[in-house]
């Protein structure tokens, strides 16, 4: 502080003034651009148009775009504060190199060359599989195509995943499941246009704020929510179902029973466009709103009315986040639900659909383009027509596609564990505070014989384990495009420069290809995102997921398409799938599965009497790699706590403020804040998973889908305990 | 004023016949004007711009908060808007509610009352509160005034800050960052007029607020249906002792002190006595003089510490610079004629009275409704028995007398003590948030204190009366700091409801992780 300003001369009004922006009118000095970029935010799949004001090649501004069909013009508060996140400190700025212990700063040259030599190495040793690859769903779609191809026929290694299999998988494994592919048939005007709007497990109030606006436009809507937790969006519904802890298939099925019951189904639309109803009737005859009020703690007659309101509804939307996707029976949950939207024929209509929201930015990109539980387009691993096709356009032998699936995420953990993946490339995400069961994680990142991070930021709790960091561009440093839960690709544009000497992944991927050997063959004269894009346009030609006609400059033009787009479709003509009632599946129709509801793999005992919930904030994305480098954010939550009923606080002479640790048979969260609310259910505790410092998944358990592998992190057995006043985190 | 004003360009426009003025959140992201109702209209006579918060649409999104950040420029912890959460009901009928607030541009605003530089202005043209940045010298008696905390002070800067309503936004025609940033059209801008506001104020008052009479907040809060009957701040439970001010701690001890001693040494001359005499009047001219510079280095700004003479007319704290700034040449002009043996008695009198009006101005200071626990009788008594009992204490001490102004100094000692006892009682016993807050924080984080400042108080009496007057008076005077202290750190202020974690404090594993 200087002697000026100590004294008062200097009030730092410079600092403080404010000015006229050409676009944004009056406001701070801080935020005048130069020119303002128009993208799509980085942090959630609802997609949001934005516009990020540059000024001396900083980005120093956000403001939501106006002319964006998704948000209008508004943002949430990560998305009004992403301009931080660009020029944030630990930003990782040139590749890190471990030797002897401690990672060190190399050249690019060097750095590509020690992975792919490490590489080729293990997979020389221990066979191709041995390499591991998982990525993310927050690259641009471009970044996910050619990844895909790099790892599958450049590295020749299935064992490529995304976080996505944390996150979506089970939606992914559903939809396909009842429908024959992947993608979202509804779109967010559904949400303005239902007459009934059921969530199930989702918190888009905390989680989804835009998408909230979109709905409270939509005042004359019935608005059921499911949620165990009286969450924000609960606390907005005309009818909350406070059910228990994973009990919403019982619940569905029951619903399902009354309305066959009742006759409210479309006996027209099943005929026509389904299969196996009598399978599915038979399967929910057990399940009278008696028998489901037993398992969900609600009454009979709730189960009853809820039944009759979405069954007499003109155009019910049915919409459901991690509530459902985080759990053991998740993709069975997605069927029950695509169930009772199909025999009800509340599909391909406005206002009616069963929409997943999805989590991450690109969580869709990489589901359509990537190369993971799918090959790029939908295809399928075990169709032999599929790769004979994807062959033909790549120009490739269809001998070098494979013919099924490799690893899941889940899955390359274990195998990591057990000493079967010896090299593992993480890209753009950070399984230390992510991915459940922490110890386990530990040990398999510790058995490895070569860990390539490639991020945009260092230290993260991930990269610091690494034998190699390969600094990247994020959000904001680089072109390509992000496909939205509503099947709307945006552009993504860049704004700034990367710091130091990261690249945008794209080029990462490039190099590693030359390098490797296989850059002319994969990536035939390929400079830019734009090459991989156009690429991308043949492959997806045809299928469902079809960008054949969707161009950067048409994308520009009108602020995101929905696909699927050929030549010269009308945009407007796409908003929703499955219109014809056609579906992907080999007959057309769509596959109504019977499911059965089980009980949660860890119920609570008398040493673990807690159901420990898992969830979010709105002022943090995911493990705050990101938000907590945004003091804005960061400073309105700057730590985590644990929801618990007054019942229980009472009972564990706990109070409101008291550090407290939650412990599973796995491990120990220390210190998270005691927040007494009846908010919870009693038996019910919930915690925040954002903060590696109070790290839930070190209470988590290693329970994962059977389908889609998407792991149980809603639900565990955990008690409470007073923190020992030696090891208080916090004062 | 007088008839429509049309001066501010967003009512020329509104005047025009232009409707593109947005108040609502339908304009687009960067608040320019699009189609939508043109209100404010102009503003008639009596007329102002306000808030309007609809907590039953609010999601707590913070977005608003998270705007005014952006827009302002400010750091982090400063929060012209803020977000709290009130929480009632049962399980699974259980309720939360948000309140967003930024500035109330209340019709009697006591930010702008108490302002000794006349940093405040009510506009003639809006009705809004505004702080003058340049004007302001960082003496944060607004951030004491205000029951909803709505000035903020930036440390760095050295100045207050507050919301304007984006004054200069408004001014173009667009509407202010919270507004545009709200995804649920929770806030808008609304015309009052506030002569029927004076009677229909009740729609400011809002479950966790201070009543809105005490200034006569604007905004009017539409408030849900049903409040569940427990509904409570869910930060209730989290008391913080406040800032203790240690410029102001050290400031008022000294000038009490000096006040009481040169009214001890104004009896002592009066009766003819003049035995060490100048010695003590050097002595407490001394910590008159320590105090005043004292109190500059609690101001942001002390290179305009004079400026607070200002407004001397409405603004307590202007009076106390006023009355002590006086006293303190008197008392300089006094100490030097004792010194030369010839101080006339009435300028004695003069010195000693203009001292104890400094005291009485310092005791209105803090009778402000915003700081409940300051808010009594129990302050001015305080800052009373200070004088009565280090001033005398003082003088015996240099002199070396044992007269009765060394038992009036040890009543006085006894006095504070029970001051001190009534109003811990009184705070144990109230019923009021703020003041049961203060009772918890004396029972817990400050009880160490409490506890020493009544033993060295203790030892203020005794001390004396075993013949060591000097050392009675350094742990008196160690007391009265402690006092004082406590005094400042124990007020629980009036605010709105806040979020449950309090913001900015990531435990200590998180910070090392930082650093």
């Amino acid at each position: 502080m200087n002697l000026k300003r100590l004294v008062g001369l200097d009030t730092l009004a410079n600092d403080y003034a404010y000015a006229d922006d050409a676009l944004a009118g009056y406001t701070s000095t801080q935020r005048l651009a130069e020119r303002w970029v128009e993208t799509t935010c980085g942090y959630c799949s609802v997609g949001c148009g934005m516009l990020v004001g540059v000024r001396n090649g900083k980005a120093v501004a956000v403001r939501g775009n106006p002319l964006h069909p998704v948000n209008q013009g508004k943002l949430c508060p990560k998305g009004l504060s992403e301009h931080h996140t660009l020029a944030a400190e630990g930003r990782a700025v040139y590749p890190l190199l471990r030797r002897n212990g401690a990672l060190r700063r190399v050249g690019w040259d060097e750095a590509i060359d020690a992975m792919v030599e490490r590489f080729i190495a293990i997979q020389a040793a221990h066979g191709p599989e041995s390499l591991a690859v998982i990525s993310t769903g927050q690259l641009v779609t471009e970044e996910f195509y050619a990844l895909g191809k790099l790892v599958q026929l450049g590295f020749r290694t299935r064992n490529y995943d995304g976080n996505t299999t944390l996150c979506m998988a089970s939606a992914v494994s559903g939809y396909k499941r009842s429908f024959g592919a992947d993608g979202p048939p509804g779109a967010y005007e559904d949400f303005e246009t239902a007459d009934v709007i059921f969530l199930i497990g989702a918190n888009i109030a905390d989680n989804h704020p835009i998408l909230c606006h979109r709905l409270t436009k939509n005042a004359a809507a019935t608005l059921v929510v499911a949620d165990p937790r009286v969450t924000k969006t609960a606390m907005l519904a005309d009818i909350h179902l406070p059910l228990k802890p994973r009990t919403d298939i019982a619940l569905i099925n029951g619903m399902i029973h009354v309305l066959i019951r009742t006759r409210l189904i479309d006996p027209d639309y099943i005929e026509r466009h389904t299969t196996g109803f009598a399978e599915l009737k038979a399967s929910v005859e057990r399940y009278t709103p008696g028998y489901v009020a037993g398992i969900t703690g609600l009454s009979p007659e709730t189960i009853y009315r809820v039944a009759l309101l979405y069954g007499r509804a003109r155009a019910p939307l049915i919409a459901w986040t991690m509530g459902v996707n985080h759990s053991a029976q998740g993709t069975e949950t997605v069927n029950a639900i695509n169930n009772l939207a199909l025999i009800t024929g509340n599909i391909g209509r406005a206002g009616a659909a069963p929409l997943s929201i999805t989590g991450q930015c690109n969580a869709m990109g990489t589901r359509e383009a990537g190369f993971t539980s799918s090959m790029p387009g939908y295809r399928k691993f075990e169709s032999e027509q599929d790769r004979n096709e994807l062959a033909a356009l790549w120009n490739i032998d269809p001998e070098r596609l494979p013919r099924s699936r490799g690893l899941a995420y889940p899955d390359i953990i274990e195998g990591a564990v057990a000493g079967r993946i010896r090299a593992l490339w993480i890209i753009a995400t950070n399984p230390i505070v992510s991915f459940p069961n922490l110890d386990v994680l530990r040990q398999a990142l510790n058995r490895l014989d070569f860990l390539v991070v490639q991020d945009g930021y260092h230290p993260t709790p991930t990269t610091e384990l690494a034998s190699l960091v390969l600094p990247a561009a994020i959000w904001g440093e680089k072109e390509g495009t992000y496909t939205n839960s509503e099947r709307r690709v945006s552009k993504v544009n860049k704004a700034v420069d990367p710091p130091g000497e990261a690249l945008p992944d794209f080029d990462i991927f490039l190099r590693i290809a030359r390098r490797l050997g296989c850059a002319d063959a994969l990536f035939p004269g390929w400079e830019s995102p734009r090459d991989a894009f156009e690429e991308w346009r043949r492959i997806s030609s045809g299928r469902l997921c079809d960008y054949s006609g969707i161009t950067y400059e048409l994308l520009e033009s009108r602020g995101g398409v929905q696909w699927p787009h050929p030549p010269g479709a009308d945009p407007d003509s796409t908003k929703r799938l499955y219109t014809d009632g056609r579906f992907s599946t080999e007959d057309g129709r769509a596959r109504l599965i019977p499911v059965e509801w089980r009980p949660f793999p860890e119920p609570p005992t008398k040493e673990f009497p807690f159901v420990l919930n898992t969830g979010r904030t709105v002022e943090h994305w995911h493990t705050r790699t990101k938000t907590a480098r945004v003091p804005v954010l960061n400073y309105l939550s700057p730590r985590a706590w644990l929801e618990m009923n007054p019942v229980d606080a009472k009972r564990l002479a706990l109070k409101p403020h008291d550090q407290v640790d939650v412990v599973s048979r796995r491990g120990r969260v220390s210190g998270v804040e005691l927040r007494v609310t009846e908010t919870v259910a009693p038996g019910q505790v919930f915690l925040p998973f954002h903060f590696e410092e109070t790290n839930a998944n070190a209470v988590t358990q290693s329970a994962f889908d059977p389908l889609s592998r998407e792991p149980n992190y809603k639900q565990c057995a955990v008690r409470v305990e007073k923190t020992p006043a030696s090891k208080r985190a916090w004062r | 004023m007088s008839g429509p004003v049309t001066t501010l360009p967003l009512l020329e426009r509104a005047s025009a016949g232009d409707p593109l003025f947005v108040i609502n959140g339908a304009a687009g992201p960067t608040g320019a004007p699009r189609n939508a109702a043109p209100l404010p209209r102009e503003l008639a006579e009596h007329e102002q711009y306000r808030f309007h918060f609809d907590m039953t649409k609010c999601i707590g999104c913070h977005c608003c908060e998270v705007a005014c950040n952006e827009q302002n420029g400010n750091p982090p912890h400063i929060h012209w808007r803020r977000v709290g959460e009130i929480e009632g009901g049962v399980y699974p009928l259980a309720q939360r509610f948000h309140l967003s607030m930024g500035c109330n541009h209340c019709l009697e605003p006591s930010c702008l009352r108490g302002c000794p530089v006349n940093a405040y202005q009510k506009d003639a043209l809006t009705g809004l509160v505004l702080h003058n940045a340049e004007a302001c010298i960082g003496c944060q008696y607004c951030t004491w005034n205000c029951p909803y905390g709505v000035p903020q002070y930036n440390e760095e800067r050295g100045v207050v800050g507050k919301c304007d309503m984006c004054y200069g936004r408004l001014s173009q025609g667009r509407e202010p960052a919270c507004v545009n940033a709200c995804p649920q059209g929770a806030i808008e801008i609304e015309v009052v007029d506030a002569r029927r506001w004076r009677e229909e104020f009740e729609s400011a008052n809002a479950p966790g607020l201070p009543p809105a009479e005490s200034t006569f907040s604007t905004t009017r809060i539409t408030v849900p249906d049903a409040i569940a009957a427990n509904a409570v701040k869910v930060n209730e439970h989290r008391v913080r002792p406040e800032h203790p001010h240690w410029p102001l701690v050290i400031m008022t001890a000294l000038t009490q002190l000096s006040v009481g001693a040169f009214g001890a040494l104004w009896v002592r001359v009066s009766a003819g006595e003049s035995n060490g005499i100048a010695m003590a009047a050097a002595g407490a001219l001394a910590a008159g003089l320590i105090a005043l510079a004292a109190s500059t280095l609690h101001l942001g700004r002390p290179v305009y510490a004079y400026r607070a003479l200002r407004m001397w007319r409405r603004s307590w704290l202007s009076r106390e610079v006023l009355l002590f700034t006086l006293f303190a040449h008197a008392a300089a002009v006094y100490a030097a004629l004792l010194w030369l043996g010839r101080a006339p008695v009435a300028l004695g009198a003069a010195t000693a009275l203009l001292g104890l009006g400094g005291i009485f101005a310092s005791a209105r200071i803090y009778r402000v409704p915003a700081r409940p626990a300051w808010n009594r009788p129990y302050t001015n008594i305080e800052f009373f028995l200070t004088a009565l009992s280090c001033g005398p204490m003082l003088m015996e001490a240099v002199t070396g007398a044992r007269g009765p102004a060394l038992w009036l100094a040890v009543t006085a000692v006894a006095a504070q003590l029970l001051n001190q006892l009534l109003k811990l009682l009184m705070l144990a016993r109230a019923d009021q948030f703020e003041l049961a807050a203060s009772a918890r924080l004396f029972a817990t984080g400050l009880r160490n204190i409490l506890v020493l400042r009544f033993a060295l108080a203790l030892a203020g009496i005794a001390l004396p009366l075993c013949g060591l007057t000097a050392a009675g008076l350094i742990v008196l005077l160690c007391s009265e700091i402690a006092g004082r202290y406590l005094f400042f750190v124990s007020v629980v202020p009036t605010n709105m409801a806040a979020t449950f974690v309090a913001p900015g404090s990531a435990s200590r594993r998180h910070r090392r992780a930082a650093a």
